[in-house]
């Protein structure tokens, strides 16, 4: 997948680019998942989400990324409509979502921040729980519990309780309560906060997989590595404002950060600088000790045309190194101050 | 699923929570049955029958008391001025019986008037054995040679005395033993003491097994669990009804346990069965409705099962589930009328001591199901708002 520090980090096309101008996919509208618009709420004299607009669609991953109390668990809730905005609209497949229709829920499969399940209850006793409460019944719900302990790797305790369960055994199980009806979209809060790292892969590369069946995924963290390799598009949250959103290229474009190639280059770099200067796409070029130093908008695009060019000029490449400013870049430029206090 | 599929799977999830947890178990099934067979044991044990005698003196009061002190059966004797008191502790099986003897007993009957000897028995089997006794002796005592001995013994010529023996004769007749058989609220004579026991350890454990449980409504608030079912296409309503019958279902797994494991062990008489059958489930309604108001009142679940264990032990020793209620003065007794268990003790054993039916106790039942009403509408107006206000995510 899109690893952060990739050279490649466009193997998956991000959708949709232009967020602003309307999803299209082949010309014709595609129908948002999700359809936040301004929600704002306040508690108290904490203005805790502050008019939050954005849209995810189908088989999107959008992250929302920020810090401690940015207000992202708070989205969630009124996503989830389990909490009131105190203005906006939010709409799940054309629904609006309020606390009291259940027509909409029926799409969403939510994933608390913190493990919400009965501990005095088994794995499979809890998902079957749950999955009554989804509609799901009889056979339909035995096979599908069946599934969901695979999917979750919980078959061979699927009848210990879950209070016997590790942190991360549970961290899963929270999860799969949350797909057992193959929801339209799938909303993680904060899915790996406080889990071992295997745990955690196990986490991503599931949440990887189901976004690769086409599952929409609201994904919120405060981890920046996850949101770089999970999310189509990433939102930046602090202090209850949406700052930022777009494709992580977007993103880091938006606040001037660019990406830097580094060539080793043995030979004359003189005619090699030359060669690269003028390339499209290339903003600056200079020497250093041992090759050249380039700084572009894009590295991907132009890698093969600026290694040509050096060869082309007589020089011969030894080394390549792309260097892609990250989120915690963009963060810091958007807020003035680092994602993890 | 259908709205009352949910509700199902809700109370279904309330009672499997219950039934595994060992403690509940305990609370629930084995420490109440212990109890019965320990007040059982106590209340039926053939302690000596207990007389009350209100003697002003007097010659014939004085020789059924030496009969009584003579006789075959082992008797205590509680000697008291207060007729009133002593007839009530009859009333409460406290007494076996009471016997009365008027002031002017002697004179009365050597006037030839008219005379009344009070006497009061418990519906117990030992209350009729002393009824019994007491019938005999006062015959003899009150029988002519008897009377013509005392003339005698006063000083008469026997002669005189047995001619006033003669005049004396058609008197007897008019002397009356007033016999009243008391413990109108109590049980036929066949009763045990597991019969006492049973009906107010089955109010009063099901209150305090309901209350104590009230811990799991609120553990699920903090669990996020609340939240998560509100996530879920389940409506607040199905929500609330489902943690209802979870409660309400716990109630009557283990009152209808109480209930026949009584039957069976101890053999204990419960009346008309269609009619327990329904003081339980009122009995386990109001329970649910209470643990459900506790479970919306506190925030904290050790907090609302430890008060809700000592208000349900403290509403138990007021409604007479304690201690039967005819123990109580006026005033106690008024207040226990504001408890639930006073009324399901009441319907409880109106089932046993009148044979009566359903039909009978709709009074209890209908005060009953105002509690259970009450509590229960209660509970789920402020669930609904617990439910659906912004809660930490
Ligand atoms: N029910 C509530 N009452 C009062 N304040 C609240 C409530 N819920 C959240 N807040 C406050 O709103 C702000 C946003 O909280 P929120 O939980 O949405 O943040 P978050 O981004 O999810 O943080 P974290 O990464 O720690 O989960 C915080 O300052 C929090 O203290
Ligand atoms: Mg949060």
């Amino acid at each position: 997948m899109r690893g952060g520090d990739d050279a490649e980090p466009h193997a998956r096309v991000a959708w949709p680019t232009a967020p602003a101008s309307g999803p299209c996919r082949g010309g014709a509208p595609i129908d948002p998942v999700l359809e936040v618009d301004g929600i704002s709420k306040r508690f108290g004299e904490l203005q805790a989400v502050d008019s939050v607009t954005f849209r995810v669609a189908p088989g999107e991953t959008y992250g929302l990324l920020g810090p401690n109390g940015a207000g992202k668990s708070t989205c969630i809730s009124m996503i989830a409509a389990l909490l009131t905005p105190d203005a906006g609209t939010i709409r799940v497949l054309g629904q609006e979502m309020t606390t009291s229709s259940t027509a909409g829920r029926a799409q969403i499969g939510l994933v608390p921040q913190e493990v919400a399940v009965y501990p005095d209850l088994t794995a499979r006793e809890n998902l079957r729980f749950f999955g009554r409460l989804y509609d799901i019944t009889g056979g339909a719900l035995n096979t599908r519990v069946d599934q969901i302990l695979d999917v979750i790797g919980l078959t061979e305790r699927a009848d210990d309780r879950s209070s016997e369960f590790s942190g991360g055994m549970n961290r899963r199980l929270n999860i799969g309560i949350g797909l057992l009806h193959q929801p339209q979209l799938l909303i993680l809060d904060e899915p790996t906060v406080g889990v071992d790292p295997q745990s955690r892969n196990a986490i991503l590369d599931s949440v990887e997989q189901l976004s690769a069946e086409g599952m929409a995924v609201l994904y919120t963290t405060h981890y920046m590595e996850e949101a770089e390799r999970l999310c189509d598009r990433i939102g930046i949250i602090d202090a209850g404002k949406l700052k930022a959103e777009g494709t992580r290229r977007e993103l880091t474009t938006s606040v001037g950060e660019r990406d830097r190639v580094q060539v080793g280059v043995s030979g004359s770099l003189e005619p090699a600088l030359d060669a690269v200067r003028h390339l499209d796409g290339v903003t600056s070029a200079s020497t250093t000790d041992d090759g050249i130093t380039l700084i572009t908008d894009d590295a991907g695009p132009i890698l093969a045309r600026v290694l040509d060019a050096i060869t082309g000029a007589g020089g011969s490449v030894t080394t390549v190194e792309v260097s892609q400013p990250d989120l915690e870049a963009v963060f810091l430029h958007l807020t003035g101050k680092a994602l993890r206090d | 699923m259908s709205n009352t599929g949910k509700v199902w799977a809700v109370g279904a999830m309330n009672s499997r929570r219950f039934l595994r947890e060992r403690s509940n178990l305990f609370f629930a099934f084995v420490f109440p049955l212990a109890l019965i067979l320990i007040i059982g044991l106590q209340f039926g044990g053939d302690a000596a029958p207990r007389l009350g005698v209100v003697d002003p003196g007097g010659d014939i009061a004085g020789i059924v008391s030496e009969q009584l002190a003579a006789a075959q059966l082992d008797i205590t004797i509680v000697r008291s001025d207060d007729a009133g008191s002593l007839v009530e502790r009859v009333e409460s099986t406290d007494l076996d019986a009471a016997i009365v003897f008027p002031p002017d007993l002697d004179d009365t009957i050597a006037r030839g008037d008219e005379a009344t000897i009070g006497f009061t028995t418990a519906n117990t089997t030992a209350g009729q054995q002393l009824a019994t006794l007491v019938d005999d002796i006062l015959a003899r005592a009150l029988a002519v040679p008897t009377v013509e001995q005392l003339a005698v013994e006063r000083g008469a010529d026997p002669a005189q005395a047995a001619a006033a023996a003669a005049r004396l004769e058609p008197t007897l007749a008019r002397i009356e033993v007033a016999t009243v058989t008391t413990g109108d609220r109590l049980f036929p004579s066949d009763i045990e003491g597991y019969d006492v026991a049973a009906p107010s350890t089955l109010v009063l454990f099901v209150f305090v097994n309901g209350l104590a449980g009230s811990y799991a409504l609120i553990q699920s608030r903090q669990l996020g669990i609340s939240s998560r079912m509100m996530s879920t296409p389940t409506s607040v309503r199905s929500i609330i009804f489902g943690e209802a019958l979870g409660r309400l279902s716990i109630g009557l797994i283990q009152g209808g346990y109480i209930l026949l494991a009584t039957l069976v062990v101890f053999g204990v008489n419960w009346g008309d069965p269609l009619g327990a059958t329904i003081i339980l489930v009122m009995v386990a309604a109001v329970s649910a409705g209470a643990s459900m108001c506790f479970g919306v009142l506190f925030s904290n679940p050790e907090q609302a099962s430890g008060i809700g264990v000592v208000v349900a032990l403290g509403f138990g020793a007021l409604g007479g589930a304690m201690m039967p209620i005819e123990l109580f003065s006026d005033t106690l007794e008024t207040i226990a009328r504001f408890t639930p268990h006073f009324w399901a003790i009441d319907a409880f054993a109106e089932l046993v001591r009148h044979d009566a039916s359903i039909t009978d106790i709709g009074t209890q039942l209908g005060v009953l199901g105002l509690f259970a009403v009450g509590f229960l509408l209660f509970a789920a107006w402020r669930m609904r708002i617990v439910l659906t206000r912004p809660g930490r995510a």
